[in-house]
């Protein structure tokens, strides 16, 4: 019987990096993993287990169905598995279905590890995803009951609610420990946080194979190889996953008034987070 | 009135209890199973039972409409009924075209129904939609034991964007479900017969803007035909029924041709049909 690592994020805060340094962490391998080895760390929204779990084709199912469905779907799939620890990729917000039960069970996981990134960068790199427009994507950043996926032949409806309640649901709940990450520190000192997720997670700890790791997932390599590959996550039109990863890069992209409007919204916990000081003046 | 099933040799009884007489051999929240009981619960829906493949308990929970009983019972429950008859359910829709006899595979909202409704647009004949039987009979309307398709639908599902798509009004048509927009497109039905089964589609999706196809081969041919077994997960609690489909499939996939073909996710159905229809990899083998 397995417990689930939940790898919670907003959609474009660095879970995807993380997977890639956890493929090649937990293969140990000398050479960077391919692309595709990241389906070990599954996704929680994917139909294909939902199906095999419940015995239901989940797009015959209101959304609202399929939730009162997870808890339960989670609850097999860890009970049914000989690992310890099972990793589960997931941008849902941390909600209760319309039975009153949390979506990610508290008895079946072993904790979240939780990636939060700048949303000046989010944005820029989400609109770069999705290819929908940077406005499009603030809307949807600033939108109570945004969600995405729940459509045919694509992932289960994940509930997003805004970026900072997205962030407030997972670490304001009291069922399942929660160790947050920031996209930045992993980028400025990634030997540091990449290292204390492997401590937290209670894995084996080795620097030599952290090193090695984090070489075989660097951006230059993940970027060369969807080059090389393709990446079956990229979206039929973004042109590139691994875009620019780099801090900062709103600078480049947003307006004055688009910069004010995300800080207008989520002045609080960037605050928190350190991407505004206390005059409210960007950091990074 | 009982809903209707489309095979023979079957009873369906509703009741107001269910007993499972036998120990499962693998259990969840949503089903338990052995080789010869199966048990589904769906919430707001019904609890069904199947026994040895020839009876069928229905308890309908509060408030059930009879589409969405009717729904379950013509999928889920259905395969194992298909299950414990030995029979194999590949997920797929089938039909007939250049005179070959063909299953499209694939996820649940791959485009398999979409895509064979196309198809039977064309001219070709309609066999079964998103569970197609495939057995080996002893005695059938084929010599040497070739691996046929069991024809036992008369109906397409099809999300309203499709049957728009495809040129369908919507009006008049059943919805599957009182809350979903996909509704059951009446086919003609050509054929009620086995049919000798050719080629094996499987129809995956990836995010480039290009179609690509691949023949299998070897031991892959086995695999792919393993993970497009409908509700492959009642295999959890069949063990037996596992070492059966086992060897059945060895001796179907040494039989037949399995292509791979993978979409555009955002492809329009004429595009993928006329990418299959004009595949030489498939027909000209």
């Amino acid at each position: 019987m397995a417990k689930i690592v939940w790898l919670a994020s907003y959609p474009k805060s660095g879970n995807t990096w993380f997977r890639m340094f956890l493929a090649n962490y937990l293969k140990d391998s000398k050479e960077p993993l391919p692309l595709e080895d990241i389906e070990r760390t599954t996704i929680s929204s994917s139909p294909e287990e939902f199906e095999d779990e419940s015995a239901i084709n989940p797009f015959e199912l209101t959304s609202e169905e399929v939730d009162n469905y997870r808890p339960a779907n989670y609850r097999s799939v860890a009970a049914n598995s000989p690992e310890r620890l099972i990793f589960k990729k997931t941008h849902d917000a941390y909600t209760i279905n319309r039975k009153g039960e949390p979506i990610f069970p508290g008895d079946a996981s072993y904790g979240a590890v939780y990636f939060v990134r700048n949303p000046l960068d989010v944005a820029i790199s989400y609109a770069n995803h999705n290819t929908s427009g940077l406005d499009k994507v603030i809307c949807t950043m600033i939108k109570e009951n945004a969600f995405i996926g729940g459509r045919v032949g694509d992932q289960l409806r994940q509930i997003l609610l805004t970026w900072d309640n997205h962030y407030y649901s997972w670490q304001n709940q009291n069922q399942i420990p929660v160790h947050s990450v920031r996209y930045e520190d992993m980028v400025m000192k990634p030997k540091e946080i990449f290292g204390s997720i492997v401590n937290w997670l209670e894995l084996p700890y080795d620097e030599e194979r952290i090193d090695r790791a984090l070489n075989n997932s660097n951006f230059k390599t993940l970027q060369e190889m969807e080059q090389r590959d393709g990446f079956r996550e990229r979206l039929q039109n973004c042109k590139q996953f691994f875009w620019k990863g780099k801090i900062g890069n709103y600078r480049d992209h947003l307006t004055k008034e688009q910069v004010e409007l995300l800080i207008e919204n989520f002045k609080k916990l960037m605050l928190q987070l350190g991407y505004i000081d206390e005059r409210g003046e960007l950091t990074i | 009135m009982a809903p209707k099933l489309p095979i023979d040799s079957l009873e369906v009884e509703f009741g107001n209890k269910i007993q499972f007489t036998s120990e499962p051999l693998f259990s969840n929240h949503a089903f338990k199973i052995n080789e010869s009981e199966f048990e589904l619960s769906i919430e707001g829906v019904a609890t069904y039972k199947v026994k040895g493949g020839r009876h069928i308990d229905i308890i309908p929970h509060e408030g059930a409409d009879k589409e969405s009983i009717e729904l379950f019972l013509n999928g889920s429950v259905l395969g194992a009924v298909l299950f414990q008859r030995g029979i194999i359910p590949l997920h797929g829709s089938s039909f007939i075209h250049k005179g070959k006899g063909v299953i499209v595979c694939g996820a649940s909202g791959a485009g398999k129904s979409s895509v064979t409704a196309a198809f039977c647009k064309r001219g070709a004949q309609f066999i079964n939609d998103d569970i197609s039987p495939v057995a080996i009979l002893q005695n059938s309307s084929h010599s040497n034991n070739l691996p046929e398709i069991l024809p036992i639908f008369s109906t397409i599902k099809l999300w309203k964007d499709s049957l728009l798509d495809l040129g369908y009004e919507q009006s008049g048509l059943r919805k599957i479900r009182p809350s979903m927009e996909k509704f059951y497109l009446p086919v003609d039905k050509s054929t009620n017969i086995n049919i000798k089964l050719d080629t094996v589609i499987i129809l995956t999706t990836h995010q480039a803007e290009e179609f690509k196809s691949e023949v299998l081969t070897g031991i892959s041919k086995y695999n792919v035909l393993r993970r497009n077994i409908y509700r492959k997960s009642y295999l959890r609690g069949m063990p037996e029924t596992s070492k059966k489909f086992f060897s059945q499939l060895i001796n179907i996939a040494s039989q037949i041709d399995v292509v791979l073909i993978t979409r555009p996710k955002r492809a329009r159905i004429a595009d993928t049909v006329d990418f299959i229809d004009n595949d030489s990899l498939i027909w000209k083998r």
